[in-house]
This record gives structure tokens, C-alpha cells and sequence, in this order.
């Protein structure tokens, strides 16, 4: 009796190393250290953010010991609060605006280069979609020294501040538009052109019916990621500012860090990822909202998308 | 709706240095089914697509009606486009992709109305106007894409494999609703298809294509019973082929000899003298006992059966080397010949087809035919 149960037993010994082993290389079993992986991340790169919203509510000029909860760093404090505070509003505005200016400029002409460099065949084309890409891998600190030395050295009648921060922005931003909008354009196709024309559109009509609406969440999605990375921006800003009346937030948080940190910065920066983050989720929104029931088209998008989130 | 007679002169087509369509003369006269038969690559579409206007023609010419289209962009040509990807636009409705056309050709509010109403009623749709297309099923989006074209009333509908998507049964089903349609709309369809049964199926007249060049047009069952040329015969179906010296032509027959045995074949070329092909359909290939002898019988081995179902075919390897497929329909009984057997492979002489061989075969002599590839 004894040896009928000691045969498959002694085959299930494992040591201890091996069962822990087997239990993450089971291929047959859920992916539970990935996901323990994951998770690890997700808490890791958010914990900062919450602590630092969680600061902004502190009832104390201590950014590092809880006092217990106030909302007086956003709006009654009379001296360092968002609201009473001159240059935290000036700051906030001139992001806002830079970011705004940024979005109507940039997204047309991105829309625009994309049509053109989707449509353009033949010699030049293949360097030129590559080159779209270089704003995206370029330093931006090397970008934001190039474009000073620019309108400093060269085009002299950009005045730096707003309209070189505005130029700065857009120069960067085309390339995450047309990115976005040419690789739509691929996943849509030239068929529906092709019907349109067949049915008789003629190609502005084509556009305008066809094209414009199957690119409009990617056109949507693409502004949305814009506002974003405009409303974050720092290295450009600051090399292309003129002083007080054209610092941004995050030129002010980085200054008011180096001082003498307060709640109301921390305040400043929820601010901006509120508002990013309604940006771009109603951005996505729009998007799937546009390209729902259209069956894994411009996933390639919906990437990117998901990206931008 | 008379006319939609279509003449192609000279038609060339190179994109850099590929020659897609290397010069067709192809003349369709109106309200009749024709269908453009052909390899993937063998510039069927292309043709298709300078008909339709999307691609501009090297050279030669297209005329519609008797007026050269060659140079007319695709918005002003009165032919439409059934596309293979249907390409029905996923942001409107069934309604409003059909009225597409109309409302460009600014056509009265009730008019739209009432012909996408008729449009849709022809495709058996009517009740799905508020549909978008990804919330229909592919046949029934296909039925949008002929709606959608028919509507405007083209003197002549494309159709580029429209079919293609589709599952086998949903296809045949399609087939003889197209076929029918257009016997009711009584257009021209130009139909490009690289399935021979399909063209078989539904078209007045086939042209064959090949490399960019028209091998040969004709009706289903004259490109099928007479192919001309080597390409034809190996495309339309499976065909034995076998390399022969002809002798030329004795009382309306040709004698010819495969290997050692004479044969002799009384269709196709028969004056021809010297190496050519002959080509014999595998449902015309009779079987016979070892012991029978005649005229046309060559002695064999059994080297395959392979059943399809409503047939059996058998591969048999003549005496001299050459193989030979026999389709035998399955009538329930039991066949007679197993893989070994000696057998005579009878071929008469009024199924026997001398060929002219234009050097284009894509006849891998040795290789099998695929199985399961039969007409």
C-alpha cells in the first residue's frame, strides 16, 4: 500500500525555489507577475502626482508635514493664493494662451502637411516623411537654444516672448499632428477618395464629405495631445521668454521650487494636469466616439491616443 | 439607358518600368455582362481602374459611347465603381451613402428620395435606410455598394471582384442575383474576376487575361470548350496538356504523336505540323479496362485517386511518362480503378484540341495540378 502512494508522490517534491519558479514560468497560469509588475509601475509614477495634489491642500507652508486640509492656497489666501496672486495668474494665462494659440495654429497646418505628405509620391517624399520626425527625437533643449539663436541672430523681427514662445510651440507640435493625422490617413485609405470622385465629387467635395469627417478624430485627438504637450512645456518657453510677462507655469514652479516652495505651486501644477487631462481625455473621447463600430480601423491612432492618455 | 457600349484602342498602362497592361483592343458592346478573366497581376484591375478614371492610360484609348474618356477625371464619366473593399462611407447611412451621388448631381429632395427608395428596393434592402454600414453584414453591404452605383444610372457599372469577401455559398447565391440584376438594369457590367467559375457563371463574354495582354474573348462556353491558346485551356479549369509532334491534317483531323502512340484530334488547330500542344478536359478522359483496344488509347498506371466529393480524380501516368487527370462523377457506385491499376486512358479524337502555344505557360508540366481545382 505504502509503495502504490510513494511512487507519484515522490514525484510531486518540489522544492521551494522550484514551486516559485514554476508558479511565474507556468505558462498555462495568469500573467500574475506582469501584472504585479504593471500595477508596481502605475503606483510608482502616480504616487508623486497624489502627493503633491495632496500638498496643495495642506493647511501649512510645509510641503512635507500635513496640517490637515485647506483649499485657502487656491483661493483665499490674499497674498499667495492662485487667485490673489498676480504672477500665478499671469502665469497660468500666458499657458493657457500659449497652449490655445498653439492648437489653432498648428493643427491645420499639420492636418494640412500630413494630406500633402501622404499623397506625395516620387522623389523627395520618402526624406521628407522622415524628416517630419526629427522635431520628436530632436533634444529640446538643442531646439530651444537653435530657435533663440533664430530670431536673436537671423529673423530679428521676432521679438522673444509671446510671438517666439507661439512659433517655438507650433514648430514642434506640427510633427505629433501630422504623425497622428498621416497614420489615419494610411489606415482610411484611398478608397472612399476614389468612391467620392466615382459618384461624382469632385476632389474639394471629396475632402470636405469624406476625408474631412473619417480624419476628424484623429484631427481631434492629434489637438488634444497639442494642448498637452504645449500646457507642459518648459525648455521652449524658457529659452524663448522675455521675462516676467511671459513666464508660464512651469517656468514659475521651477522658480518658485528653487525659492521658497509653497502648497500654491503644487496648487498651480494640479491645476494644469486638470486641465490637460480633461483636454485629452475629451479628446479620446471624441475620438472613439467618431470611430466606434468602424472595426479595428485607425487602431494605429487609437494607440496614440491611448498614448496621449 | 441605351448604349454603355465601351471600346478600349491600343490601352497601355506602366507604372516606372512595370508594364501592367501592355496594350488591349477590347471592344464591349452596350448592356452586355462582360467579364475581364485573369491572374492576380495580369492588369485586369488596371484596366478596370483607367475605365473608371483612377488611373490615367499611357497610352490609347478609351471610349465611351464613341468619345474618348481617356483624359476625363472620374467625377465626370458616367460609369460607377462597385470597389472590392465595397468602400462604403462608415460615417453615413445606407440612405445617405446612396444618395451620395444624387445630392452631387443636385438632384431635386424628393427625387432622392424616391430613386434611393427604388435603388434599395432592386438590392432587397428596403428597411435598412438608417443602417451604417459596419452594423451590416458583408453580403449586405456589397448590396449597398451595387445600390450606391446603380442609383445614378451609369451607362456602364464596374465591378472589381466584388464577390471576393464573400463566403462560397453567399457567392453563388450573389452570382445569379448579379447576373439577373443585370439582365434588369440591361447595362454593361464590366466584371473583373481572377475566379473562372464566376466568369463562367455570369458573363455574356470573357477576355482572358494575361501579363497585361488579352489571350483571348469570346463567350463562357467557347474560351471553356475552344480555349486558343495554352494559357486559356491550363486557366479555365484543370487541363491535360501534353507536348505532341503534329503531322498535319488528314480528313479534318490532325495526327499527332504523343511518344510512341498516334493519336489523332479533330479540334483546334489541325493543319498545324511539327511541336505543339494538344489539351484534353479531364471530364472528356474515359477509362477503360486494360485489355480494350482502338483508336486514341494509350496504355497507363494508375497513380492517384482523390475524391472531391461529386467526383473522383484520377491521376494516371501514361506509357510515356506523361500524366493525365480523368474526372469520374460519383454515382454512388464503387469505383473501379485503384491506385496501381493498369488501365487504357481513352481520349477521343472530337475532345482532343490542338493548340497554338503562344510560349505563355505558366504549365509546370511535372507538378500535379492542384487538387481540388477543378471546374
Amino acid at each position: 500500500m505504502s509503495q502504490a502512494v510513494a511512487t507519484p508522490t515522490a514525484t510531486k517534491e518540489f522544492t521551494l525555489w522550484q514551486r516559485v519558479y514554476g508558479w511565474i514560468t507556468n505558462p498555462w497560469g495568469k500573467p500574475r507577475f506582469l501584472v504585479l509588475i504593471t500595477w508596481g509601475y502605475i503606483v510608482w509614477s502616480i504616487a508623486p502626482v497624489l502627493i503633491a495634489i495632496q500638498f496643495s491642500f495642506n493647511n501649512s507652508r510645509s510641503l512635507t508635514v500635513w496640517h490637515g486640509f485647506t483649499t485657502k492656497w487656491y483661493f483665499s489666501d490674499p497674498v499667495d493664493s492662485i487667485w490673489h496672486n498676480a504672477s500665478y495668474r499671469g502665469a497660468l494665462n500666458q499657458s493657457l494662451k500659449l497652449a490655445a494659440l498653439d492648437v489653432l495654429i498648428a493643427t491645420p497646418i499639420g492636418v494640412m502637411l500630413a494630406l500633402g505628405l501622404a499623397r506625395w509620391r516620387g522623389r523627395g517624399s520618402g526624406a521628407s516623411n522622415f524628416l517630419m520626425l526629427f522635431p520628436l527625437v530632436t533634444p529640446e533643449i538643442v531646439m530651444g537654444v537653435s530657435l533663440l539663436l533664430l530670431f536673436t541672430q537671423l529673423f530679428t523681427f521676432v521679438n522673444t516672448g509671446t510671438l517666439a514662445q507661439v512659433l517655438g510651440h507650433v514648430t514642434f507640435s506640427i510633427s505629433y499632428v501630422v504623425v497622428i493625422v498621416r497614420g489615419r490617413l494610411f489606415s482610411i485609405g484611398r478608397s472612399y477618395e476614389e468612391a467620392a470622385a466615382d459618384l461624382g465629387a469632385s476632389p474639394s467635395a471629396a475632402l470636405r464629405l469624406v476625408l474631412m469627417p473619417l480624419l476628424l478624430p484623429a484631427i481631434v485627438a492629434s489637438a488634444a495631445i497639442v494642448f498637452a504637450i504645449s500646457i507642459d512645456d518648459f525648455v521652449i518657453s524658457q529659452w524663448l521668454s522675455n521675462g516676467a510677462n511671459s513666464t508660464t507655469v512651469p517656468m514659475l514652479i521651477y522658480d518658485a521650487t528653487r525659492a521658497t516652495p509653497l502648497p500654491s505651486t503644487d496648487g498651480l501644477a494640479t491645476v494644469i494636469m486638470t486641465i490637460t487631462l480633461i483636454t485629452v481625455v475629451a479628446g479620446v473621447a471624441v475620438f472613439r466616439m467618431f470611430t466606434r463600430g468602424e472595426g479595428g480601423r485607425g487602431s494605429a491612432v487609437d494607440d496614440v491616443a491611448g498614448f496621449g492618455m | 439607358m441605351a448604349g454603355g457600349e465601351v471600346k478600349l484602342i491600343a490601352l497601355v498602362k506602366q507604372f516606372g518600368d512595370v508594364t501592367a497592361v501592355d496594350g488591349i483592343d477590347l471592344e464591349m458592346p452596350g448592356a452586355e455582362f462582360f467579364s475581364m478573366l485573369g491572374p492576380s497581376g495580369c492588369g485586369k484591375t488596371t484596366t478596370l481602374r483607367m475605365i473608371a478614371g483612377f488611373e490615367q492610360p499611357t497610352s490609347g484609348q478609351i471610349l465611351l459611347d464613341g468619345e474618348d474618356m481617356a483624359f476625363t477625371p472620374p467625377h465626370k464619366r458616367n460609369v460607377n465603381t462597385v470597389f472590392q473593399s465595397y468602400a462604403l462611407f462608415p460615417h453615413l447611412s445606407v440612405q445617405d451613402n446612396v444618395a451620395f451621388g444624387l445630392r452631387r448631381q443636385k438632384t431635386p429632395k424628393n427625387e432622392i428620395k424616391q430613386r434611393v427608395g427604388e435603388a434599395l428596393e432592386l438590392v432587397q434592402l428596403t428597411g435598412l435606410e438608417r443602417r451604417k454600414p459596419a452594423q451590416m453584414s458583408g453580403g449586405q453591404q456589397q448590396r449597398v455598394a451595387l445600390a450606391r452605383a446603380l442609383v445614378l444610372k451609369p451607362a456602364v457599372l464596374l465591378l472589381d471582384e466584388p464577390l471576393g469577401a464573400l463566403d462560397a455559398k453567399l457567392r453563388k447565391a450573389l452570382q445569379i442575383e448579379l447576373k439577373a440584376l443585370q439582365q434588369q438594369v440591361g447595362i454593361t457590367f464590366i466584371y473583373v474576376t481572377h475566379d473562372q467559375e464566376e466568369a463562367l457563371t455570369m458573363s455574356d463574354r470573357i477576355a482572358v487575361m494575361s501579363d497585361g495582354r488579352v489571350e483571348q474573348v469570346g463567350p463562357p462556353s467557347e474560351v471553356y470548350e475552344e480555349p486558343s491558346t495554352t494559357f486559356v485551356a491550363d486557366f479555365l479549369g484543370v487541363s491535360n496538356l501534353m507536348r505532341v509532334v503534329a503531322h498535319g491534317d488528314s480528313d479534318g483531323r490532325c495526327r499527332v504523336t504523343l511518344g510512341d502512340f498516334e493519336l489523332h484530334a479533330s479540334r483546334g488547330e489541325t493543319h498545324t505540323t511539327g511541336d505543339t500542344r494538344i489539351v484534353i478536359r479531364p471530364e472528356r478522359v474515359h477509362l477503360e479496362p486494360h485489355e480494350s483496344s482502338g483508336e486514341n488509347r494509350v496504355p497507363g498506371i494508375v497513380e492517384r485517386v482523390v475524391y472531391l466529393g461529386n467526383s473522383n480524380q484520377i491521376i494516371v501516368i501514361l506509357a510515356n511518362g506523361d500524366r493525365v487527370q480523368a474526372l469520374v462523377q460519383n454515382t454512388g457506385e464503387e469505383l473501379t480503378y485503384k491506385q496501381g491499376d493498369p488501365v487504357r486512358v481513352y481520349m477521343p479524337s472530337e475532345a482532343l484540341r490542338v493548340l497554338t502555344d503562344t510560349g505563355v505557360a505558366p504549365i509546370d508540366e511535372d507538378a500535379l495540378p492542384p487538387v481540388g481545382s477543378v471546374a
